[in-house]
């Protein structure tokens, strides 16, 4: 199914955002928040993995139920886990489309993948 | 011990009021703060020395050392980025400037993917604002537009609006009226007396939609504009024209979403024609404890806020080009040194993945995910824990940040300075 992408703070990112490395990042950091009506329709339950796929790529996601979140639309605080998936043009503003990223959603067994995972992907090593 | 009246560097509200308790050199209490301030505070675990990386792991190096091998990737780029910076005070904000300078290299910090669009549109319209004590004792009605302070910002509205009690406004619930306009019925939204619903993306149709009503011509606005009916857009204009002093908060909403910098001139426009009937004022809601203040010392120093290339020997300014995604995106940048900011985990991943190519440096208290993707991370004081300063409110008042307890790190701006003299040929900026 086709979905908008939000981003945003939200306070369990903002308590964690200096501990990257943790279990409560990755949890607050790679939750997807969807209105539960979508939820019904894509066939999962709170807790159940999704795979989010845009032209940069694609992320695993634990998904739960938000009614504030309109239907069509998947929140996710900023962090790493919504800017695997991001692209990064600009539009010569100099801002990615944090809040405007238009992302395919489907259910998935695949596992949520560490902050250190994400980074060795492109390149990187943990500490 | 009890320090009194601590300054919290989180995020841009600055609260000044903080109570915190230390014991033996150790933090053991946090008072008056948010959830976020207390983590901050309480929970602040850093990287105990420089570290670089190796073929297989990483090592530990000599702070000597890392700082002399930082000078020499510096010196050896033809494209250095030095991004970041608002997360630490303004005495290393305006040694980084010196450097770039001196080397040649685009500076930037974290504006550029929070508020830069909102500079943008401030420097083609102007920005009608106020501090937030003139909002606290004045304001009668309250928009808190593509925002989510009790998440964000968890404090503003206790100290500055809806729970605020103010010199005109004594009896801040009954008298202020709280309008929240997100796309998300957010918790903000739950405490709103009026909450507006929009359809993605159809910010700026609705900041124009009110712009037509309050110049008086609603005739033309059709029964529904991005997902508002005429009749709550009436009614909101009409409250903000009855007010006796309006304050419009914006947040990412705004900046990040279709539109982008011209949602705020908009919004911009709209205060424009409010201030035909009253008073009213338009302020961002920042987000890092002193992304105003790199902006401030940015200009000061430079004459521009944000994404300053100095390639060309002088300051030079066009975001879209000079900004840090653009640079990392076009794979242009040969070296980066990453002050205060973790980009590897707050910039899309193929911005990202170019500081894993170059030699990056990152000058930061704790281990972020941009650690991983660096060749040395050299840890440092964070202002306002460990470290005195200067930064700014979101309002651009600058307010000193305290050094609570001491760590035995150095202060960012000292690394930076003995950066800079290496630089130099030892002499210092």
């Amino acid at each position: 199914m086709k979905f908008v992408l939000n981003t945003g703070r939200t306070v369990p990112q903002g308590t964690s955002v200096e501990h990257k490395g943790s279990d409560t990042y990755r949890t607050v950091a790679s939750a997807g928040f969807l209105n539960p009506i979508d939820m019904m329709l894509l066939g999962i339950e709170d807790g159940d993995r999704i795979r989010l796929t845009t032209p940069a790529g694609h992320i695993v996601l634990t998904s739960r139920p938000a009614e504030g979140v309109v239907r069509g639309e998947v929140f996710v605080a900023i962090g790493p886990y919504a800017n695997h998936i991001i692209s990064s043009e600009t539009h010569g503003t100099g801002m990615p489309d944090f809040k405007s990223q238009s992302v395919d959603v489907e259910p998935t067994g695949e596992p949520v993948k560490s902050v250190g995972e994400l980074m060795e992907a492109i390149g990187g090593l943990r500490f | 011990m009890i320090e009194h009246d601590v300054v919290c560097p989180f995020c841009g509200c600055l609260c000044d009021d903080l109570e915190i308790e230390t014991e033996g050199g150790r933090i053991v209490k946090v008072q008056n703060g948010c959830a976020l301030a207390e983590s901050t505070f309480m929970n602040d675990v850093r990287l105990p020395a420089p570290i670089r990386r190796t073929e297989t792991g990483w090592e530990d190096i000599s702070y000597q050392e890392a700082i002399k091998e930082t000078a020499e990737i510096l010196q050896g780029a033809d494209r250095p980025l030095l991004y970041g910076w608002s997360s630490t005070h303004g005495e290393a904000q305006s040694v980084g400037v010196h450097i770039a300078e001196l080397i040649g290299a685009v500076i930037d910090n974290t504006s550029t993917v929070c508020h830069g669009p909102s500079i943008l549109a401030i420097q083609e319209v102007g920005h009608p604002g106020c501090t937030l004590g003139q909002v606290k004792n004045r304001a009668d009605v309250i928009i808190y537009w593509g925002c989510n302070p009790v998440e964000a910002h968890p404090r503003h509205m206790s100290r500055y609006t809806t729970y605020a009690t103010g010199f005109f406004v004594p009896d801040a619930q009954r008298e202020r009226t709280v309008i929240v306009v997100d796309t998300r019925r957010t918790d903000t939204a739950g405490i709103a007396d009026e909450f507006v619903q929009i359809e993605h993306g159809g910010d700026y149709a609705v900041l124009s939609a009110l712009r037509a009503i309050v110049r008086g011509k609603a005739s033309v606005i059709p029964a529904k504009v991005a997902g508002v009916s005429k009749e709550q857009l009436i009614r909101i204009a009409e409250i903000c024209k009855t007010a006796k002093f309006g304050a419009i908060f914006f947040g990412l909403g705004l900046t990040m979403s279709r539109g982008k910098y011209k949602n705020i001139r908009n919004a911009i426009e709209l205060t424009d024609e409010l201030n035909r009937y009253t008073k009213f004022v338009i302020s961002p809601l920042r987000g890092h404890g002193n992304v105003y203040g790199s902006n401030e010392v940015f200009t000061w120093m430079t004459g521009y806020p944000f994404a300053v290339d100095f390639a060309r020997g002088i300051a030079f300014y066009n975001p879209g080009e000079t900004t840090a995604v653009d640079i990392l995106r076009r794979g242009e940048c040969d070296a980066a040194l990453i002050v205060a900011s973790d980009p590897g985990a707050n910039f899309p991943r193929a911005a990202a993945a170019h500081l894993a190519k170059i030699p990056t440096i990152v000058i930061d208290p704790h281990v972020n995910a941009t650690t991983a993707l660096s060749r040395i991370h050299i840890p440092c004081t964070a202002a306002g824990i460990d470290a005195a300063g200067t930064a700014y409110r979101m309002d651009g008042v600058p307010i000193r940040l305290k050094k609570v307890i001491d760590r035995g790190y150095p202060d960012d701006a000292e690394i930076l300075k003995k950066i800079y003299d290496h630089l130099n040929g030892g002499k210092g900026p």
